[in-house]
């Protein structure tokens, strides 16, 4: 079924030929995002100028009922932006003015094309940066942070995207423009600006965004800690937390992905050791030398073998490097991987990664273990070699791991999103009527379904009818809650 | 509330299973309650059929010290969660006034409230990370989780932040953790609103990290530190420094200026008491020009509440209006006839979508967003 000519000139119409790109091999561009292995090509490529075109783009999507997906940079991990065949991408490439720095009042209002990183450098003059920091801030745009609700290695003090978004102007599915949040924490009513965020683009497109900034903390510390084991290092972790500090950050990598990551960047990691940690400290000087004096003797009773402090801040940018570059780095150890994003109970890592390592010889295949391990978010690498036949025994392996920490009482994904990668999954973590009632928020903001449809929630369409035998929801079985 | 009819149906169910059947087998219009520490918050109840008191729905579902998080039944006090929380040096981070007259941890969310030490830690829709709801067709719904970091699925717990018991019954809440703070000191400065603004913008411009930073109506300026006990003086002594010759060091961990600011933030009796949040450079323009008898004013968030004549209702929503703010009224006298808001969002074809969906027939809390018809 091809867009019918009536509607495509009408959305042609609505931003005039100049910002729209419907040439096949130019549209190819828009096939993916980050998740590369699904791939639609889309109709039509609309470009907006401002707000108003994409309202303006919206509407005429609405109004000939076609299916439009918003894109930002297409650096997702799990295919938020893939498109839907015959339908419309809207690119917010163009909306990349940061339109106010305000130092007294710690806030900036930028439009969603900007990146994560231009906002910290357009506040950095003040003293002030902009707090969630995925590992892809210097691509990713503001406007699928909101989406995806991105989180980065210092959410675990600081929060995630929801947490530092005071506002949004948002293009509602039937291109309506409104504004979800205010000027403080106070709202008027149920908190919609926190039901948008996160979203992943199935509730409106945002074309204006009012973060908060932070001041810069008088002093970051930052140690590279080398451990005999994993569990080693995973105790370390425990017993910061039962210290009463709060890490700014901590990370934890296995041997193969310090391995790849070594190779890649030569950011100083010890190669061959079985798990290293990076722990950052931030705040006032007295609080910050205090606690880091504490986390070290916590380091040394766990058997440390090498303690790395950065003494300068190049040692500290080398030290992120090494983490920030792992996934990529993956790339030179294997010709192909997946990436996973669950998260568990952090007092269950052990657990979990023991899990793994066994699930990985199982299938015959390597994991490498990069992760957030304040929060339990985990990143495990399933390495594999396409041309040896190996994918679809690395997307089950992959698959079978996020479900493995719903089952730990975690989560299917931290930061990456459901999108199109994860929809099928979801009935894994929530039961039919949990689902049910989050389809209730979507037809309540698009009851037509244009907008992203086939992300987030599962569909017929895409994962099959479901059996239709009762089953029991996660916490049910786990005996934290009880059937009615 | 009212009760025209004279038959007012009163149900406190002691688990889930009680409060959807308690749901379903009751007619008509229903009244969310919990302690009732903001019964007459926001906009006053209509017609009702039947109470659902949540307070039977108490106590700790599963506590998990080495996650830093906790499973609580909603009807719960958040007084005595933070009790039972504080044996493992654990708390939430979380201080709005009526904490201490006993107010639930449903309560507090459906409500919004928050306290000072919103400037850093955010309100409770920062601090929920997971709920279970009931609805009013007999619908739960488990949304989030039991970790801190998690984007399956949309997260429900934020519609029902705010919501003053219009879209669903709180049953479970899941609550992110933070440490007890080892040493907690408290800056006082003696000085007018003027004088406050001045001082809280070189508070908040240097890297002292305060958690709190408060103006009072009786002339005090308060700002909080949370602290190790090593570094707690030396914090304190640079912070006294920035404020200058008028600044002095409360008492203890500053309890007693903390009870007044809690006590002014509930309000004088017999005034109308309005909460109003507007960019934080603009609040103190704003209270200038408002007849207030107390205030409480949080200088770096913006949220400020007042204690009014009710005849001043109207105008000040109008005048945080025009400031681009928001305004809620709180409690007030029983025979004000004053707006509880003041002009609606402009999503207000969400809200009323939003509540379509959720509660169909209109059965929990009507009259809460009135004038704005969604509920």
């Amino acid at each position: 079924m091809a867009l019918d000519p009536v509607a495509r000139a009408a959305i042609v119409a609505a931003l005039g030929p100049d910002d729209v790109v419907d040439d096949p091999v130019q549209t190819r561009a828009y096939e993916c995002d980050g998740l590369t292995g699904y791939r639609v090509r889309p109709e039509i490529v609309l470009i907006p100028r401002d707000a108003e075109a994409v309202a303006r783009a919206v509407k005429a999507c609405h109004r000939n009922g076609v299916p439009f997906v918003a894109r930002g940079a297409g650096t997702g991990l799990s295919g938020g932006a893939l498109p839907v065949a015959d339908g419309v991408v809207i690119s917010l490439a163009r909306l990349k003015r940061v339109l106010e720095v305000d130092p007294v009042n710690r806030r900036a209002v930028v439009e969603p094309g900007v990146t994560n990183l231009e906002i910290t450098a357009a506040a950095a003059a003040h003293g002030l940066y902009y707090a969630p920091d995925p590992s892809s801030q210097q691509v990713c745009t503001i406007g699928g942070n909101v989406a995806e609700n991105s989180g980065g290695a210092h959410c675990l003090k600081y929060g995630f995207t929801t947490n530092h978004v005071l506002a949004m102007e948002v293009v509602l599915p039937d291109g309506e423009l409104v504004t979800l949040g205010g000027d403080s924490a106070e709202q008027l009513g149920p908190d919609l600006r926190g039901v948008f965020l996160g979203s992943e683009g199935t509730l409106g497109i945002t074309t204006k965004i009012t973060v908060r900034l932070l001041r810069t903390p008088e002093t970051v510390r930052t140690l590279l800690a080398d451990f005999p084991s994993v569990a080693e290092a995973g105790e370390v972790v425990s017993d910061i937390v039962a210290a009463g500090i709060v890490p700014a950050a901590v990370e934890m990598m296995d041997t193969l992905a310090i391995e790849a990551a070594e190779e890649a960047v030569h950011a100083g990691y010890t190669v061959g050791v079985p798990a290293a940690l990076v722990v950052e400290l931030d705040g006032p000087i007295e609080q910050c030398d205090a606690e880091f004096a504490q986390v070290k003797e916590i380091c040394d009773a766990h058997g440390c073998t090498r303690l790395h402090i950065a003494g300068s801040p190049e040692e500290r940018a080398a030290i992120w490097r090494g983490r920030k570059a792992a996934f990529a780095a993956v790339g030179r150890i294997s010709p192909d991987y997946f990436v996973q994003d669950g998260v568990v109970p952090r007092t269950r890592l052990a657990e979990v990664l023991g899990r793994i390592a066994d699930m990985g010889d199982e299938a015959g295949l390597r994991v490498a273990n990069v992760f957030h391990a304040g929060d339990g978010n985990l990143h495990p690498l399933v390495l594999y070699s396409a041309a040896a036949g190996e994918t679809e025994r690395a997307e089950e392996l992959s698959g079978a791991i996020a479900e493995l920490c719903v089952e730990l009482g975690g989560s299917l994904s931290g930061e990456h999103g459901i999108g199109t990668d994860k929809a099928c999954s979801m009935p894994k973590m929530y039961g039919e009527e949990d689902l049910a009632v989050m389809k209730r928020v979507r037809d309540a903001f698009d009851p037509e379904g244009l907008c992203n449809p086939g992300k987030v929630l599962p569909t017929p369409r895409l994962c099959g009818e479901r059996p239709g035998k009762y089953r029991p929801h996660p916490l049910e079985e786990s005996g934290v809650i009880e059937r009615l | 509330m009212s009760d025209r009819e004279g038959t007012l149906t009163a149900v406190k169910p002691a688990s889930l299973k009680e409060a959807r059947e308690a749901v379903l087998d009751t007619a008509g219009r229903i009244s969310i309650a919990g302690a009732g520490t903001a019964a007459d918050w926001a906009g006053r109840l209509g017609h009702v059929d039947a109470v659902l008191d949540t307070t039977g729905l108490s106590g700790v579902i599963t506590h998990n010290p080495g996650d830093m998080t906790v499973s609580v039944h909603a009807g719960t006090p958040l007084r005595a969660l933070q009790e039972e929380l504080a044996k493992h040096g654990q708390h939430l981070s979380f201080d709005a006034a009526r904490v201490a007259d006993g107010a639930t941890v449903g309560g507090l969310v459906a409500t919004a409230d928050a306290g000072p030490s919103a400037l850093v830690h955010g309100t409770l829709r920062d601090l929920v990370i997971g709920a279970t709801t009931l609805l009013s067709d007999g619908a739960v719904v488990r949304s989030g989780g039991h970790v801190i970091k998690n984007v399956a699925g949309f997260d429900l717990a934020k519609l029902l932040h705010g919501s003053y018991g219009t879209l669903g019954v709180l049953v479970e809440v899941v609550l992110r953790l933070h440490p007890v703070p080892k040493a907690i000191g408290t800056v006082v400065v003696e000085c007018d609103l003027a004088e406050a603004a001045r001082l809280a913008g070189e508070v908040l411009a240097s890297q002292l990290e305060p958690t709190a930073v408060e103006w009072l109506s009786s002339g005090r300026l308060l700002v909080r530190i949370d602290s190790t006990e090593e570094a707690l003086p030396a914090r304190l002594d640079r912070l006294t420094r920035l404020l200058g010759d008028a600044a002095t060091v409360a008492d203890g961990d500053g309890t007693a200026v903390w009870a007044e600011h809690a006590a002014l933030t509930r309000g004088e009796k017999g005034a109308a008491v309005l909460r109003i949040g507007v960019r934080p450079s603009l609040l103190p323009g704003v209270l200038e020009g408002l007849p207030a008898a107390a205030v409480t004013a949080g200088l770096g968030t913006g949220v400020a509440t007042v204690s009014l004549p009710g005849t001043a209702v109207a105008e000040a929503h109008a005048a945080v209006h025009a400031a681009g703010g928001t305004s809620v009224l709180r409690s007030r006298p029983a025979d004000l006839d004053a707006p509880a808001w003041g002009p609606p969002p402009s999503a207000l074809a969400v809200h009323k979508a939003v509540k379509q969906r959720f509660d169909p027939d209109g059965r929990f809390g009507p009259g809460r967003f009135d004038p704005w018809e969604i509920s």
